[in-house]
């Protein structure tokens, strides 16, 4: 039967190619939008590498620290002290790894090479950073923990660094002065985008390179510093949380006789992401943010799916006779609905299939345009599903109301007129 | 005659309905993106009040535990960029440097009036690195270190909005509870320090006293011509003052570029979708007008019979999509009235608002005449006794 709608449908868009032309460009600009904007999504939420554990990884990204003492309120919220993250969030048990590091810093550091500028952005990490996260590397290896005990003056950098400073040639074991350091290139990965805020960096270093030990001061909880913790499998996540939510209220204040209160968690990037968006500064809310980004994707659908209807109810006429003998031979407004709708899921898919080439040379020219700093977009897996799936929602969704129409016209009526 | 057409369209209301919703949602995109194109079209055009070529920003992140160990470091810095042969003026600044999103706002108030303003704060020089111009009164001078009070520059939209018409020169806007006086010695036109696509706001700037100077950003006016490696020399040189230290030299023409790319990017993108969404619009329109003609054949082939003529079709189709298009403009106009009632989007002014109100309502009919053309142009090719004979 299906194949039988698949074939009067054909036969439809045939018929009146203007008007199947007027759909499929609407049904794939649609999706191609709808689709670019999964695609982005996908590439700063999804696991790509190097944050490929995404289902087990948690972050420690900000602290909210509130003080009062008689009438005064004080509150501070930023990135977190190394020694605070050292004492209450590397102690956690039953974790499989812990790593500190500076957070994502938005002025670059700068070098000279031959009179010209290079620009990088300096990311100061532990030895454990390159074993929760899989960067790929394609020259040399990581630093380890001993490195950074030892404060040794390493560094890993990325390919789009070693072009600057070396041109083509190789750099392990070269040296780059970055910011009056000098480190030894130990490893080259491949670009980690900007909107990955977590690993991204042009050049890591050890922490303890630092120019300063201000760090290691334990008297404020505030500072330059991220966490990420590595649970050991994904259904440890919440015991995880809860365990760094202990660690919290056993946390020593710098100023006895305050009354303290601390905002933190231990939470997924998109968790904290949506409690910055839409979340409170106790709670965060994803499936809030969630809400929004799919309530944003139908209120885009809306005008093309009502233009849609439009088109569709218009054209009821067209099939009269149609309807007529199929309704005299004794078919249901239900099956009639069903194969209208069956039409437009059809339609809708062709249209999918358009939006999917589209939606590839959009992030082709996003990716070669060089606005975002590293991006490179590919269509994988995840997102063509998550295509399909808008593609048979925008299908269904503007489907049903003009096949509804359709299937109430009355037989004698509709016999009556001329084909 | 416009009587009729609404009952023609009346008669038909369950099809228009849908017709109609489709033109409102089209007229709000419409609203929107105009609205939002004029307010920064208009914002772009006003005067920055400061110049950004040749000047250069360098930001300091200082690394000292000892205040005053910072305070002197500050000092010999400030020195060495004077005594550079490249550099014109050198200012320090703080919440004052173009570009940069960062702001820092206080209330300000005379005579019971208090007014949200956002500060900057700078040397005695920093005029003459960024080109200010002041319209009225003075800028600070070095006598300014023995008064009893605080002298501020505000802008002059600060100026109108705390004193209207009065002379704002000398006048105490200090709040309340404040030791310290505050009064205005001078009025620059305007600093946009957001840059061109921001709207110009309450501006006030404070002066800090290089014995005491509490400032990340050293300005610098760089001597027209210098050359290109200058930038590397003036970072060694700072280094060379201080080792443990980081810098970062920025020209502003580049720090301009990049908010320019950073803030276009989105509106570009979003205008290009709504152009789309209007062309989908316009071609279902097309459609569903094409064929309601081609269905309406018996009635438009009795009108022809009884001796109307094509015009005469003609402007009953062109009515009729016109009467429709009324519909849904005026549920848009009814909706897009409400944002400044409930002081939605208050930073668009109610000039550009009206504005764009006016240009979206013409370019909506415009596309739905455009649509309207062919179909009713068929309309009046109906022959009468082909119709006629329809049954």
């Amino acid at each position: 039967m299906l194949k039988n709608y698949v074939k009067t449908a054909f036969k439809v868009f045939l018929r009146r190619k203007f008007f199947t032309f007027i759909s499929l460009f609407a049904i794939s600009f649609t999706l191609t939008v709808l689709m670019v904007a999964t695609a982005l999504l996908d590439h700063v939420f999804g696991p790509l590498p190097p944050e490929v554990k995404t289902d087990r990884t948690l972050g420690v990204y900000e602290l909210r620290w509130e003080v009062e003492a008689g009438d005064s309120r004080s509150a501070q919220d930023g990135p977190i002290s190394y020694a605070f993250l050292d004492r209450y969030v590397r102690t956690l048990p039953d974790v499989e790894r812990v790593s500190i590091f500076t957070h994502f810093f938005s002025s670059p550091v700068t070098s000279y090479k031959d009179g010209e500028k290079i620009e990088s952005y300096l990311r100061r990490t532990d030895g454990e950073f390159w074993k929760i996260f899989e960067f790929n590397f394609v020259e040399g290896g990581p630093f380890t923990t001993q490195d950074e005990k030892d404060a040794n003056f390493v560094a890993v950098i990325n390919e789009a660094t070693r072009k600057r400073f070396f041109g083509d040639q190789s750099a392990a074991g070269k040296t780059v002065e970055v910011d009056g350091q000098r480190f030894r290139v130990v490893g080259v990965v491949a670009n980690v985008p900007i909107f990955r805020p977590v690993p991204f960096a042009d050049i890591w270093v050890p922490i303890s390179t630092s120019k300063t030990r201000d760090h290691l001061d334990r008297q404020n909880l505030l500072g330059g510093f991220q966490a990420l913790v590595l649970a050991r499998k994904p259904s440890d996540v919440p015991r995880t949380k809860e365990a760094f939510r202990v660690s919290l209220s056993r946390v020593e204040f710098p100023n006895p006789g305050h009354t303290n209160r601390l905002y933190a968690q231990a939470e997924t990037f998109f968790e904290a992401v949506s409690q910055r968006l839409v979340g409170s500064k106790e709670e965060s809310h994803p499936e809030r943010l969630l809400a929004v980004i799919v309530g944003f994707m139908i209120l885009f659908m809306l005008l093309p799916t009502i233009n849609l209807i439009n088109l569709n109810v218009s054209r009821i006429l067209e099939r009269a006779s149609e309807i007529g003998v199929r309704k005299t031979f004794g078919a249901s407004s239900r099956t009639l609905i069903g194969q209208f709708v069956v039409e437009n899921v059809l339609l809708t898919l062709i249209g999918g299939l358009i939006g999917f080439i589209l939606s590839f040379l959009v992030l082709q020219m996003l990716t070669h345009s060089g606005l975002i700093q590293y991006a490179e977009f590919h269509i994988n897996h995840r997102i063509f599903l998550y295509g399909l799936l808008i593609a048979l929602f925008f299908g269904v969704f503007s489907g049903v109301y003009p096949a509804y129409k359709m299937s109430r016209l009355h037989p004698a009526e509709a016999l009556r007129r001329r084909a | 005659m416009i009587k009729h057409l609404f009952k023609l369209v009346w008669n038909r209301k369950r099809a228009n309905i849908l017709i109609v919703a489709e033109m409102f949602f089209s007229f709000l995109v419409l609203f929107a993106v105009v609205a939002f194109g004029l307010y920064y079209a208009d914002s772009y055009r006003q005067p920055l009040g400061f110049s950004y070529e040749n000047v250069w920003n360098i930001f300091v992140i200082s690394r000292a535990s000892d205040p005053q160990n910072v305070l002197t470091t500050k000092q010999m810095l400030y020195q060495a960029l004077k005594d550079l042969n490249e550099v014109e003026a050198v200012a320090g600044a703080q919440t004052a440097v173009p570009y940069e999103s960062n702001r820092s706002r206080r209330r300000h108030s005379h005579r019971g009036r208090s007014i949200l303003v956002e500060v900057g704060r700078v040397t005695d020089d920093f005029k003459e690195v960024l080109g200010l111009k002041i319209i009225h009164g003075r800028w600070f001078e070095k006598a300014d270190d023995a008064l009893g009070w605080d002298p501020v520059i505000i802008n002059q939209r600060f100026s109108r909005e705390m004193f209207g018409s009065e002379d704002p020169l000398g006048k105490n806007i200090a709040s309340a509870k404040a030791i310290r006086e505050v009064r205005v010695v001078g009025v620059v036109s305007d600093f946009r320090k957001h840059g061109e696509l921001s709207q110009s706001v309450n501006f006030l700037l404070e002066r800090i006293l290089f014995q005491k100077p509490s400032f990340d950003n050293f300005m610098i006016r760089v001597r027209p011509g210098a050359p290109a490696t200058f930038e590397e020399k003036l970072m060694a040189q700072l280094q060379a003052i201080v080792q443990d230290w980081t810098f970062h030299i920025r020209p502003m023409s580049q720090m301009r570029a990049s908010y320019l790319k950073l803030r276009l990017a989105p509106l570009i993108t979003a205008g290009l979708i709504a152009a789309f969404l209007m062309m989908i619009v316009g071609l279902g329109l097309m459609g569903v007008l094409y064929q309601n003609v081609t269905q309406r054949t018996k009635e438009i082939g009795l009108r022809r019979a009884n001796g109307a003529t094509a015009e005469h079709i003609y402007k009953q189709i062109l009515g009729e999509l016109l009467v429709i298009t009324t519909f849904g403009v005026a549920a848009g106009t009814l909706i897009i009235v409400q944002f400044p009632l409930l002081r939605w989007f208050a930073f668009i002014s109610g000039k550009v608002y009206i504005i764009s109100l006016a240009i979206s309502v013409a370019m909506m009919y415009l596309l739905t005449v455009l649509c309207g053309l062919y179909p009713a142009r068929l309309a009046t090719k109906v022959h009468p006794a082909e119709a006629l004979h329809y049954e």
